[in-house]
């Protein structure tokens, strides 16, 4: 007589069937889903080129800057550019939504530049990436990471000195 | 007489719309893409038979081809082989990053990846390996270009 206890909670419940594609679709908050970059925090370390296993990640030289490109159709989800990732430039959000015509195939991409700038401080050309601030005691506020911003490695070291930060 | 094999034919492909089939091709996966392509028609949670889809055992029966793994070249011939008993029209569905990018497998001397030098690929499915809802998005896609295409 099992059966009609099953029968009972089944009409109780209702289906257990996601609706989706025609509703909405549960997604677990920690799932690890499309990789999402944050130009304004990226430091340009390159480290999640490295770590990157099926190569998805890519930095090239351009004469505008230092372009990260991302492919989704290689990425693995694994979540170690993430994990190496010393200012969270680059997250895993939960979106899972990747299926595409075969026509927007590299459209699927992140493709952003850190521009060249010249040094506010000495006018050298350099890469207006953002500072690592990992180690730096008291931590950067958001001026001094702006600040730093547009400063050449030697001016930034300076003025990390100057600052009195160990680092 | 015409009249009568035109709506014969208008017929049959107004049914066959609405029920295409799929058949899936292993061109060398890790099983990972696989598994999440059964769980699309074994669990009740996903239920992809929902849109009218089955999953059929024979290349001549299937409308939707989807194929999973990086196209080992050990495994080349035979899927090229099977993939051409599927009848025409059909829809090619790249199940996870192996086939459209080669993946974790990209640049081994035994990958043949992508697929898309070898096959017409229609629609991608990236992820390692797909969410099985994220396989029923692109197997939506496919019944939508399947019926242009019918």
């Amino acid at each position: 007589m099992n059966f009609i206890k099953n029968l009972m909670q089944n009409l109780v419940r209702g289906p257990s069937t996601v609706s989706y594609p025609f509703g909405p679709a549960w997604t677990p908050d920690k799932f690890r889903g499309r990789v999402a970059f944050k130009l304004a925090s990226c430091t340009g370390c390159r480290a999640c080129e490295q770590v990157c296993a099926p190569g998805a990640i890519r930095f090239d030289k351009t004469p505008e800057g230092l372009r990260f490109m991302m492919w989704h159709n290689s990425c693995v989800f694994c979540g170690l550019c993430e994990h190496y990732c010393p200012t969270d430039a680059i997250q895993q959000t939960t979106d899972w939504h990747l299926a595409h015509a075969v026509e927007d195939e590299f459209t699927m991409a992140i493709r952003e530049v850190i521009a060249y700038v010249n040094c506010s401080a000495c006018g050298a050309k350099t890469l207006s990436s953002a500072p690592n601030p990992v180690g730096v005691n008291p931590p950067f506020s958001a001026e001094e990471i702006e600040q730093q911003r547009n400063l050449c490695p030697g001016c930034r070291k300076k003025a990390l000195a100057e600052r009195g930060a160990t680092s | 007489m015409t009249s009568l094999k035109q709506m014969f034919s208008t017929q049959t492909r107004r049914m066959a719309s609405l029920s295409p089939w799929i058949y899936r091709i292993n061109a060398g996966s890790c099983n990972g893409c696989d598994v999440e392509c059964a769980t699309t028609a074994l669990i009740p949670r996903y239920d992809v038979e929902r849109l009218g889809c089955q999953y059929c055992g024979s290349p001549r029966h299937a409308d939707i081809v989807l194929i999973t793994g990086p196209l080992t070249a050990r495994v080349k011939d035979s899927v090229l082989r099977v993939y051409d008993e599927v009848p025409e029209p059909k829809v090619t569905v790249a199940v996870g990053v192996c086939p459209i990018s080669g993946g974790i497998f990209r640049d081994s001397y035994a990958v043949l990846a992508p697929l898309s030098k070898y096959l017409p690929v229609d629609v991608n499915i990236p992820g390692c390996a797909p969410r099985p809802q994220a396989i029923i998005e692109g197997i939506a896609q496919a019944i939508a270009i399947w019926r242009e295409r019918l």
